[in-house]
């Protein structure tokens, strides 16, 4: 009797332990799945669901707050996701939160995203709608990789011909690999660059070792340097310059100016120069003049020795002696 | 004095076996629900089911288990998966391999121990001596086996399941360095109700499988201890034939209504 007993206690266990089991395996699956908790539905609305199902997580910041309740179509280009988000969580997801389609990994079931925004909102209630952003899914992916490999390999296409004409030696870039010439030419002016950048360095160095050595408030450099008065004088004189260069200018305009009207034959002196006539007449003239000079001083010497004005000579040679004294 | 049977005679014995299996499963479902009931035999049955073939079932659940993520492991360690080891081995066991190597198991313990008990009660006219004193041997000895089968299988299946789970999870634990808190958290997030529950109701047709195929062979053994053999031995092979077909239609079904 007491077997029969004990034999019914064990298969109670059993019974007991098996349907305990069998419930706590349906109430995890069905806690995942958000049955046993209050839940407040949201809605997002998606362009693409990129094979989104029913029953996959809907995730806050990476933590599972719910689930996907329903998929429907509302127009050709529109489609109405259903979320079902445990009530005690709800009160940290904004109204101005965004909704994203992910994959869980990289070969994990695809998992709605909510994710917070800046800017402060209210906490969404039951109904509400969130906005949502179509991420790039995978197959987009793909087709972008397919027109970079096609753009790739016709690249490749160019490049290698673009190479084969460069070890043919053609074109300017295949002359200058192949042309060992050019190439020692290069080598020699990169060589005289070289030096030429030496002598410079060298160069600015002296002129930094000269600058360190102007005496910058006594010398007339350091002056020129530092002293702003002087600079705005020197800029005066600058501008002065500048004009006095202007007007010399024109200046010199004028006299090509008259230079032209001259080599034209315009004007008396350019008749003076040309015309070799009167040149020979004025000559001739010059030379009576000075015959004329001499003939009229041999008439004043007469004219001194003459009786009438030899008084008024004298006066005059005696007031030129007075003035001699009184220098000495 | 033994002769041979043609094919025609193979194909009709076969037919006449199939349709007086489905006799026997119908006048079990017309018993079943008339009175007077054999509870304390049912109880001993379930006792003898349930109790004494779950030291196997855990046993072999738990190797199953230990087996499937240490021969699974390297493979998804090349694909840089091993996170998916809990979801994996838990949707395995749980829709599939669990409940039908556990039915296997019964199968071989319990359909042919059914099928060797009925069968040498049978020879020995047991059962023709309690239809004399006045019981009703197919409610005492069948109907009590079948109930007892059909309502103990699904809970070794249960059993079974957890215990492959716990076999799996020790082998993540000891290799991976997974918890096993981590590890069931993962499992129970790669289930669903299409997961459990087809497997559970199918469970139920399993049990029902075995106790009707076990009661059939030994209730129909041939006379003689050759008999008795030959009714364990074809209620193991029947039985197991028969889960297998179960197996398929509940996949069939349960893939309409649950979208596997």
């Amino acid at each position: 009797m007491s077997k029969k007993k004990s034999q019914i206690i064990r298969l109670g266990v059993f019974v007991v332990l098996g349907t305990l089991l069998l419930t706590a395996a349906l109430y995890f699956i069905g806690n995942r799945q958000h049955l046993f908790t209050k839940n407040i539905d949201l809605y997002s609305k998606f362009r693409n669901v990129n094979g989104l199902q029913v029953g996959n997580n809907v995730r806050y910041s990476g933590i599972d707050v719910g689930t996907v309740n329903s998929i429907q179509i509302q127009s050709d280009t529109l489609i109405l996701v259903r979320m079902l988000l445990r009530s005690s969580e709800t009160q940290f997801i904004k109204k101005n939160a965004v909704a994203t389609i992910g994959s869980d990994g990289l070969v994990g079931n695809m998992i709605i995203n909510i994710i917070p925004r800046e800017g402060s909102s209210a906490s969404i209630a039951k109904g509400d709608t969130i906005s949502s952003f179509s991420r790039i899914g995978s197959e987009d992916m793909l087709t972008t990789l397919n027109v970079t490999n096609e753009n790739a390999a016709l690249l490749t296409a160019d490049l290698l011909k673009i190479t084969t004409e460069i070890l043919n030696g053609d074109g300017t870039l295949g002359m200058l690999i192949r042309d060992k010439r050019l190439a020692q030419d290069l080598k020699a002016s990169i060589y005289q660059l070289k030096i030429a950048s030496t002598n410079t360095s060298q160069m600015i160095a002296d002129l930094e070792t000269k600058i360190s050595a102007i005496d910058m408030e006594n010398s007339a450099a350091g002056i020129l340097l530092t002293d702003s008065i002087e600079g705005n004088k020197i800029r005066h004189s600058l501008t002065q310059l500048v004009t006095l260069g202007e007007r010399l200018n024109e200046i010199g305009n004028s006299v090509e100016n008259i230079v032209d009207e001259i080599e034209n034959g315009n004007g008396a002196l350019s008749y003076l120069t040309t015309d070799t006539l009167v040149v020979r007449q004025l000559d001739a003239t010059l030379i009576n003049i000075k015959e004329s000079t001499k003939r009229f001083n041999e008439n004043m010497e007469a004219l001194r020795h003459n009786f009438l004005f030899r008084r008024y000579f004298k006066k005059q040679e005696r007031v030129q002696r007075k003035e001699a004294k009184k220098e000495n | 004095m033994s002769h041979k049977l043609t094919f025609s005679g193979r194909i009709s014995g076969f037919f006449f076996e199939v349709g007086d299996m489905s006799l026997f499963a119908v006048r079990y479902f017309r018993e079943v629900f008339r009175g007077p009931y054999e509870f304390r035999e049912l109880l001993n049955q379930c006792y003898t089911i349930g109790n004494r073939s779950l030291l196997l079932v855990g046993v072999t659940g738990f190797i199953l288990g230990l087996v499937f993520t240490l021969q699974s492991r390297p493979t998804l360690m090349e694909f840089g998966a091993e996170s998916w080891m809990p979801s994996m081995v838990s949707i395995s066991i749980v829709r599939e391999i669990g409940p039908v190597i556990t039915a296997l198991i019964c199968a071989g313990k319990i359909g042919s121990g059914i099928g060797a008990e009925l069968g040498s009660m049978k020879v020995t006219e047991q059962i023709d001596a309690m239809e004399v004193s006045g019981t009703n041997p197919f409610k005492y000895l069948v109907i009590t086996r079948i109930t007892a089968t059909t309502l103990m299988i699904p809970l070794l299946i249960v059993f079974g399941d957890f215990i492959a789970l716990l076999g799996s999870a020790l082998v993540e634990n000891l290799k991976g360095g997974v918890s096993f808190t981590l590890y069931f958290n993962k499992v129970f997030n790669a289930l669903s109700f299409g997961d459990l529950l087809p497997a559970t109701i199918k469970s139920f047709f399993f049990g029902f499988v075995i106790g009707l195929v076990g009661c059939y062979k030994g209730y129909h053994c041939k006379k003689g201890t050759l008999g008795v053999g030959e009714a364990s031995n074809s209620a193991v092979v029947y039985a197991s034939m028969l889960l297998f077909i179960v197996d398929f239609i509940a996949v069939f079904i349960s893939d309409i209504f649950f979208e596997i």
